[in-house]
Order: structure tokens, then sequence, then C-alpha cells
């Protein structure tokens, strides 16, 4: 006989339908087509197929429409079938959110599955996607979410997300600009505590916070950054390569 | 009789003379007199246990602690469950084992060689015997139940336990890992059948 474990069992009938199971797990009643993001599976019940998002978009066209860049393909499969599909996130606490023909804008990482009903669109801001549409999807965060009106400023790490308002601009500390700019530009690196640089949010919406972040790796903001230092010329690019060898070398 | 008692994220190990075995350097304080010494891969099983392991390439480092006192015990604040065995039989991920009493025998179970590529949860420790175990999971477990004719799959990397009369199999049932350039996720997936019940975590390690 075995005791202590006083949780509940669940089955494929009795898990949440569409709920979370907990704060760091949710269950998605599958039936047709999810996306999610590559290893945000964690348990399943019934006959789901995991394919990657090319392979599906070249059986079912729509697919293609529904990811505006092919820069996150990669990053995304598409879950068919039927049955009950768990949804975790390294311990993160997990949410659903509903868009009823909105739009969302939200850090990359951090979104985890979504319905077929939205778009998923690169947004201006790197590491973060637009979803427009109406559906579901889920997001993680480290730690519960914290909601914020502008007017507001936002430290980059924290940002979460924000939803029908305008895109940020950056914003530097007054302070901290005044000695830059006396002191010289070419100080700007090195200086920076990090919180001199914030996220500044005008217009009506919503701003979705964390209340911590873990730098994460992300393959395609890594791709956008090195699809932009095409604008570079050869000298910049190679001071730009000894600056990275050296941060490498560093941590 | 030791008796252990999960608070949250630590473990008390009440000692009466007797001895626990604990997840080496899991030990953050101990009140009363008690001796903290190796106890060797495993501890038990014999030199047949120490070759499987050594072959599966899963190794479980534990210490026994002995005296009169209170230990507490916790690693890298994860959630402990105490788990109470009747001369039953539980299956557990061998890095997710924080203590076991006297009176259970730990083995390893091997999944056999086709696991050797994932590396996760082709060789799990199995608990037997009464006493008390505790383990580790990163966030609440969530109990998932396997049925006949309703087997579960789930993510090697959250599998923390398993109870009852259950099948394990490796599937790669994830078609995406043959996609040139698109590696990733999960390349194997453990699929369980039969009777019983599996315990995961909601974080992947």
């Amino acid at each position: 006989m075995i005791s202590g474990i006083d949780t509940t069992v669940y089955d494929a009938r009795t898990l949440p339908a569409n709920d979370n199971v907990n704060a760091y797990s949710f269950s998605i009643d599958l039936n047709g087509e999810w996306f999610t993001s590559k290893g945000a599976m964690i348990a399943y019940y019934g006959n789901i197929d995991f394919s990657a998002v090319s392979a599906y978009a070249s059986r079912a066209s729509w697919v293609a429409a529904r990811f505006a860049s092919p820069l996150y393909a990669q990053e995304w499969v598409v879950a068919s079938g039927r049955g009950k599909l768990v949804i975790g996130d390294r311990g993160n606490d997990i949410n659903s959110y509903d868009l009823g023909d909105g739009n969302l804008t939200i850090k990359q990482t951090n979104l985890l599955a979504f319905e077929t009903g939205l778009e998923l669109k690169q947004s201006i801001v790197p590491g973060f996607v637009t979803l427009i549409g109406t559906g579901k999807f889920l997001a993680s965060s480290n730690g519960p979410v914290i909601f914020v009106e502008p007017p507001f400023r936002a430290d980059p790490e924290a940002l979460l997300g924000w939803a029908d308002c305008p895109s940020p601009s950056h914003h530097y500390d007054y302070n901290w600009m005044a000695h830059s700019l006396m002191s010289g530009v070419q100080m700007l690196f090195g200086r920076e505590s990090g919180e001199e640089r914030q996220y500044d949010f005008t217009g009506k919406g919503t701003v979705l916070l964390q209340s911590s972040e873990v730098q994460r790796h992300d393959p395609a903001l890594l791709r956008i950054v090195e699809a932009q230092t095409q604008m570079l010329d050869a000298h910049s690019a190679g001071q730009l390569g000894h600056k990275l060898v050296a941060r490498s070398q560093q941590a | 009789m030791a008796v252990l008692t999960a608070d949250k994220r630590v473990l008390h190990a009440d000692l009466q003379g007797d001895s626990v075995r604990a997840a080496s350097g899991s030990m953050v304080a101990y009140t009363g007199k008690v001796e903290f010494k190796s106890a060797g891969m495993g501890g038990g099983g014999g030199f047949r246990a120490a070759l499987k392991q050594r072959v599966a390439g899963e190794s479980i480092s534990l210490m026994t602690c002995s005296g009169a006192g209170r230990v507490y015990l916790a690693q890298d604040a994860m959630d402990v469950t105490v788990v109470q065995l009747q001369n039953d039989r539980l299956t557990v991920e061998s890095d997710h084992i924080l203590a076991v009493t006297d009176g259970l025998q730990l083995d390893v179970q091997f999944a056999g060689l086709r696991g050797m590529t994932s590396g996760q949860g082709l060789a799990t420790t199995t608990v037997t015997g009464t006493g008390q175990v505790a383990i580790m999971s990163e966030g609440p477990l969530i109990a998932l139940a396997v049925t006949p004719g309703e087997p579960l799959v789930v993510d090697p990397d959250v599998y923390v336990a398993g109870t009852g009369q259950t099948q394990m199999s490796l599937v790669s049932g994830v078609s995406w890992r043959s996609v040139i350039g698109e590696d990733g996720g999960e390349p194997f997936s453990l699929r369980f059948e039969g009777n019983g019940t599996v315990y995961i975590q909601p974080a992947e390690r």
C-alpha cells in the first residue's frame, strides 16, 4: 500500500478542459489543432500527433497564413488530434488569455501555445511576437503576471508584453543621459547598471509585467540580431565580433 | 523508528538512535547528536546493482545519518513529499530521492539499451518494502492515472515517480526530429500502459 501523496489523480476525463491543472501547468482539451512551442508538452492522453510547422503546412495551406514570419516556424510544432494535452514550462506560472479580434505582443520565449484562429507576427521590438485575431493562447511568467495601464515605464527584463497600446519607445534616465553626454558617448558601454534603459509606454491599453526574468536562449532573437548586422560595414562588423568574443569569454 | 515529515521544501528526519539514508549533501541543519557518513553508490544492492548503475549511467549518491536528533534535509528548493510504503513498490527517478528510512530497499531498474541516447528515465530506482521515502519535485506533483486502454505519454524530463503495474516504453512518436535543421523538443517520450499512477512535475529537468 502506498500513501502520503495527497494530490488529485487525474485521468483523460477528469483533467481540466482548457484550464490550469495547477499554477504551473495547463491542460488543453485538444480536438483539432493547436500550435505549441517545442518542448512545452509535458504529458498527454489520446491520439495526438506533433509535426513540424513546415511539414504540416505542406498538407494544410492555412498554416502558412498563421505564421507571417518564417523566423519562428522552427520553434513551433502543430499538435493535432484528440485528447488532453498538458503544457508546462520549467516550473513557471502559466496563464491563458483570450483574444477577441484583438492584438497582443508578448515575449517570444514566454509564449507556449496558441489556437489556430490567431496569427503570429514578428514584432518590431526584437524578441517579441504579436498575436492577432480571435482565440486562446498560453503564456508563462516568472511569478504572477502584473497588469498596469500606461503611461508607464517598464524595465525591459521584467516586460512580458502589452496589448492594444502603441509599441514602446526607449527611455533613458535623465541624470544618466546628462552624464553620458558630458563624458562622451564611448562611455556608454560599461556604465550600464541595467536600470537606465527603460521602455516607455503611452496611449491606451494594458502592459503585462512579470516579477523577475531569467535570460533565456532564444534562437529566433539570435537570427533577428544576426540579420540586422547586415547593415554594418565590414570594419564595424569586425569590431562587433571582437566585442562579442570578449563578452563570451567573460561569461 | 525514524520519522520523516515534509515541511514544504524541507524534510524533517527525526532520529531515535537509528538511521536514515539521505541524498549526499542535502543536510542543511541538524540538532542533537547525529553522525553522517557516505553510504556509497545506491546504498545497497551489492555489486550487481553497482554494475547496472554503471551501465545505465545512473548514480545515486547517499549518506547515512545516524544518531538521535532532528536532521533538516533540502535540495535546490524543491518541493518535498513523504510517501509511506506498506510492503509495496514505488518507482522514482533517482535524482528525486531525498531520503529513505531503513526497511526499504533501493534497486536500479534498467529499461534497456535503446534508452541510452535519451539519458533520462531509462534507469529509475525502485523502492520496495515497508517504510518512508521522501521524494522531491520542482513544483507540486501532478498525478496522472494509467488505466487499461488509456495509455499516457509523458516527457522523460518531467517524470518523477510511478506506482502500480505499468509498462514503460520509449516512443519516438515525435516526427519533427527527422526534419533536417529542426531539432530540439522531445526526441523521445515515455509511454505508460497498464494500471497505475504516474507522477510528474511541471518543470523540465
